[in-house]
C-alpha cells in the first residue's frame, strides 16, 4: 500500500504540471485566457496533491528510507546504464512539497497578477512548465536526471525573466541569467564526467570513498559546487539574479526566491555523501555562503528598488543556507530552504500588490506611505519581514538560529569565522530589511502613491492575489513551530535517513541558546537602527562616498565581469571579424568568382564561331599528337 | 611484287590529306569544303589499301569499303544541305552561314 501510494503520488506530482503546459500549448487560442490561468494553477494544485500522498506513502514506511521508481532504461552504453527513475525520499518529498505547495499558491497569485496581460497563456504554460522542470529536478532517481531538471529550470526562468520580451532589459537579464546558469551547468556536466570514468554510473547510490582517488573527490565536488554556486545565486556568480527581477513578480517569488534558487543548498544535500569526503571542498562552500550573506546584506541596504532589496535578501537568505548545508547541518539548512520559501515568497507577493496597485511603481522612496492605503498588505508584509530578520515567534527564528549555531558547534577557528558572519547577517537583515518598511510602509502616504493608487473592486487587490498572501503570511508566522531544534526535532528527524546532521555540526543546547540570544539581539539592533535613521530621523546615515559608491555599484562586480569577460570576447570577435572572416573568409568567395569570369574572358577569345579554326585546331591537334608520339617512339 | 614501293603510296596519300586540309582550312564555299573533305577521306582510303596489300592483311581493304560507305553518306547529307541553303538563296559561304555562333 505504502509503496503504491509512494510511486503512484511522485509520478502524479511530476506529470501534472507537464499536462498542464501541454494542455494549454496545443489547445492555443481556443480557450479563453481565464481557462489557462486556471489549468496551470489546478495542475499545480495536483502536483501538490501527488506530493502529500507520497509524503503519507513514505511516512507509512518503516524506516522512512523512500524508493526509487524506474519507469524504463532511458540510456545504455556498454556498462553504463541510465533509467528514467525516480527517487522519493524524505529529502525530495520536503522539495516536492514546498515546489507544489508554495508553487501552487503562488500560480493561483498570479491569476490575479497577470490579469489582462497580453500573452498570459504564454505565461501560465512557462509557469507550469517550470514547476515540472523543478519537480523533475528535485526527484531525479540519478545524477543524470537531476541534470536535466536543472537545465530545464534554467530554461523556464529564462523564458520567464524574458516574459515581458518587449522591455531591452528584461531580454538583457534572461540572456544573463541564461549564460551564468550555463557556466554552472557546464562545470556540473564536467563532474559527472569524472565520475563515470570512475564510477561508470551516475547512481545516487555510489560508494564514493571506495571508487574515486581523493583527487577526483575533490573535482567532482567542486564542479557540483560550481553549479550550486551559479543556480543558487551566490559569489562569485550572483550578479544574474538582481537582475532577473525584471519578471513578472510572482515568477520572482516562485523560481528566484522560493524554489530554483535553493537548488543549490538540495544539491549539496543530495550528494552529501561525496561533499563530506571532499570535506575541503564543503567547508569552501560554507565559506562562499557566509561572504554571500554579508555582501548581499550590505548591497541591499542601498537598493532603491522594492524588487532588488528582496533579490538582495534572498541572496542573504540562501547564504544562510548554504552556511548550514556546507558544515554539514543539512537538516537545518533545508529547514530554512522550507521557512524562507514561506516568508520570501510572501514578501515578494506583498510587493507584488503594492507594485500592481500604484502604477507598477518600485521605486521605495515614491512608495512612500502606501501601508495607509493597504492595511492588508501592510500586515502581511510586516509578518514576512519579521520572519526574515527571525524574530521570535516567526518561522526564520527557529531555523536561521540552528545554521548559526552549527557554526559555532565546528569550534574551529574558520567555524568561528562564519558564526561571526551569519550574527553581522542578522543584523544587516534586521537593518535593511526595516529600512524597507519604515520607507515604503508607515507615515502619510506620498502625493505619488496618492495619485497613482488604485483599489481593485474595492479590495486590495483581486481575491486569487489576497488568498494566497493570507495563506503564506499564516504559514510564515507558524511555519517555523515545525521544530525548535533544542526542544523538538521532529524536520532533523525526518531527513536522519537520506541527509544525517554531521556529528560535528551539532550544536549542544548551550549553543543554540546562545546563539539565538545573539542573532535575536543582532536583529532587534538592526530594526532599532533602522527605526532611528528612517522612521524617527535620529540617526543620519554617515556620509561616506566611497562606501555607499561601492555598495550602489554592488561591489563592481558587473563592471569587472564586463572588464575581463565581456570587451576581450567581443574585442576578439570583432578583431576576428575584420582580420579573418572579411579578408579571408569573405574575400574568398568574391576571388572566385573574379578568377572565373577573367579566365572565362581569356579563353572565349579562340571560339571565333569560325568553322575553319575549329578545324584549324582539330587538326593541329591530331598533327601534335602524331609528333608526340612519333618523338616519344 | 611490281610498282613502286608503299612508301610512295603512303606519300600520295598524305600529299592528297594535306591538299584536303588546306581546302578545307581555307576555302568558304560549302561546295568546295565538302569536295576537299572527299579529298582527305579518299586519301586514308589510298592509304588503307596501300598498307593492306604491303601487309597482306585485307582488313584495310574492308576498311575502305566502310569509308566509302561513310563518304557515300556524307556526301549525300552533305549536298542535300547545300541544295537546301541554295534553294533558300543564302550565301554558300561557310562564314556567313553562323547562326549558331554564341
Amino acid at each position: 500500500m505504502s509503496s503504491t501510494a509512494t510511486t503512484a503520488g511522485a509520478w502524479l506530482c511530476l506529470l501534472a504540471p507537464l499536462g498542464g503546459t501541454i494542455l494549454i500549448t496545443l489547445l492555443g487560442t481556443r480557450i479563453p485566457r481565464v481557462a489557462a490561468a486556471w489549468i496551470a494553477t489546478t495542475s499545480v494544485f495536483v502536483a501538490f496533491a501527488g506530493a502529500v500522498w507520497a509524503f503519507f506513502g513514505v511516512h507509512a514506511q518503516s524506516g522512512h528510507f523512500g524508493e526509487i521508481t524506474m519507469a524504463w532504461t532511458w540510456l545504455e552504453s556498454g556498462s553504463f546504464h541510465v533509467g528514467l527513475q525516480l527517487l522519493v525520499d524524505p529529502l525530495s518529498i520536503v522539495m516536492m512539497l514546498i515546489v507544489s505547495g508554495v508553487g501552487a499558491l503562488i500560480v493561483l497569485y498570479s491569476i490575479g497578477y497577470m490579469d489582462g496581460d497580453d500573452e498570459e497563456r504564454r505565461y501560465f504554460a512557462y509557469i507550469s512548465f517550470f514547476v515540472f522542470s523543478m519537480l523533475l529536478l528535485v526527484e531525479g532517481g540519478n545524477l543524470l536526471l537531476l541534470l536535466v531538471g536543472w537545465g530545464l529550470v534554467g530554461l523556464s526562468s529564462y523564458l520567464l525573466i524574458g516574459f515581458w520580451h518587449e522591455r531591452p532589459s528584461a531580454v538583457q537579464a534572461a540572456k544573463k541569467a541564461f549564460v551564468m546558469n550555463a557556466f554552472g551547468d557546464a562545470t556540473m556536466a564536467l563532474a559527472f564526467f569524472v565520475l563515470i570514468a570512475h564510477t561508470h554510473s551516475l547512481s545516487f547510490a555510489i560508494d564514493f570513498n571506495v571508487h574515486l582517488s581523493s583527487t577526483a573527490q575533490n573535482l567532482v565536488a567542486l564542479g557540483l559546487l560550481g553549479g550550486a554556486v551559479a543556480k543558487s545565486a551566490q559569489l562569485p556568480l550572483q550578479t544574474w539574479l538582481p537582475d532577473a527581477m525584471e519578471g513578472p513578480t510572482p515568477v520572482s517569488a516562485l523560481i528566484h526566491a522560493a524554489t530554483m534558487v535553493t537548488a543549490g543548498v538540495y544539491l549539496i544535500a543530495r550528494t552529501h555523501p561525496l561533499f563530506e569526503q571532499a570535506r575541503t571542498v564543503e567547508l569552501i562552500a560554507a565559506g562562499t555562503g557566509a561572504l554571500t550573506l554579508v555582501v548581499a546584506g550590505l548591497i541591499a541596504l542601498v537598493q532603491t528598488d522594492i524588487k532588488r532589496v528582496i533579490a538582495y535578501s534572498t541572496m542573504s537568505q540562501i547564504g544562510y543556507m548554504f552556511l548550514g548545508a556546507g558544515v554539514g547541518a543539512y537538516a537545518s539548512g533545508m529547514f530554512h530552504l522550507l521557512t524562507h520559501a514561506f516568508f520570501k515568497a510572501l514578501l515578494f507577493m506583498t510587493a507584488g500588490l503594492v507594485i500592481h496597485a500604484v502604477a507598477n511603481e518600485q521605486d521605495i522612496h515614491k512608495l512612500r506611505g502606501v501601508g495607509k492605503l493597504m492595511p492588508f498588505t501592510k500586515w502581511c508584509f510586516l509578518a514576512g519581514a519579521l520572519a526574515l530578520v527571525g524574530i521570535p515567534p516567526f518561522s526564520g527564528f527557529f531555523s536561521k538560529d540552528s545554521i548559526v549555531a552549527s557554526a559555532a558547534a565546528l569550534g574551529t577557528w574558520y567555524g568561528w569565522i562564519f558564526w561571526a558572519c551569519g550574527v553581522a547577517g542578522a543584523l544587516l537583515t534586521g537593518l535593511y530589511t526595516f529600512r524597507l518598511w519604515f520607507i515604503v510602509f508607515p507615515g502619510e502616504p506620498s502625493a505619488f502613491v496618492r495619485e497613482h493608487h488604485h483599489r481593485h473592486h474595492g479590495r486590495e487587490g483581486a481575491l486569487t492575489m489576497l488568498v494566497p498572501v493570507g495563506v503564506l503570511a499564516l504559514l510564515a508566522t507558524v511555519g517555523g513551530w515545525l521544530q525548535w531544534a533544542p526542544r523538538w526535532d521532529p524536520f532533523t528527524t525526518w531527513l536522519q535517513p537520506a541527509a544525517r546532521t554531521l556529528a560535528v555540526a551539532a550544536p549542544t543546547n548551550t549553543q543554540e541558546y546562545f546563539t539565538s540570544a545573539a542573532t535575536v539581539l543582532a536583529g532587534v539592533l538592526g530594526i532599532a537602527i533602522a527605526w532611528a535613521i528612517y522612521s524617527e530621523r535620529r540617526l543620519t546615515v554617515p556620509a561616506a562616498p566611497f562606501w555607499r559608491r561601492l555598495l550602489e555599484e554592488k561591489f563592481y562586480f558587473d563592471i569587472a565581469y564586463d572588464l575581463v569577460f565581456y570587451r576581450p570576447a567581443a574585442a576578439l570577435a570583432a578583431g576576428l571579424r575584420r582580420e579573418v572572416e572579411e579578408p579571408i573568409v569573405l574575400q574568398t568567395g568574391t576571388d572566385l568568382g573574379d578568377t572565373t569570369i577573367a579566365t572565362g574572358s581569356l579563353v572565349r577569345k579562340i571560339q571565333t564561331g569560325f568553322l575553319r579554326t575549329y578545324v584549324f585546331f582539330l587538326a593541329a591537334g591530331a598533327a601534335a599528337v602524331v609528333l608526340a608520339f612519333l618523338i616519344a617512339k | 611484287m611490281l610498282g613502286p614501293g608503299v612508301a610512295w603510296y603512303v606519300a600520295l596519300a598524305a600529299f592528297l590529306f594535306g591538299i584536303g586540309a588546306l581546302g578545307v582550312l581555307i576555302r568558304r564555299n560549302t561546295l568546295v569544303v565538302l569536295l576537299s573533305l572527299e579529298l582527305m577521306l579518299n586519301s586514308g582510303n589510298l592509304a588503307l589499301i596501300a598498307l593492306s596489300r604491303h601487309f597482306h592483311n585485307g582488313a584495310g581493304q574492308v576498311f575502305a569499303l566502310a569509308v566509302m560507305a561513310v563518304a557515300a553518306s556524307e556526301v549525300c547529307v552533305g549536298l542535300g544541305l547545300v541544295v537546301a541553303i541554295n534553294r533558300r538563296k543564302l550565301a554558300l559561304d561557310v562564314d556567313r552561314l553562323s547562326e549558331l555562333r554564341g
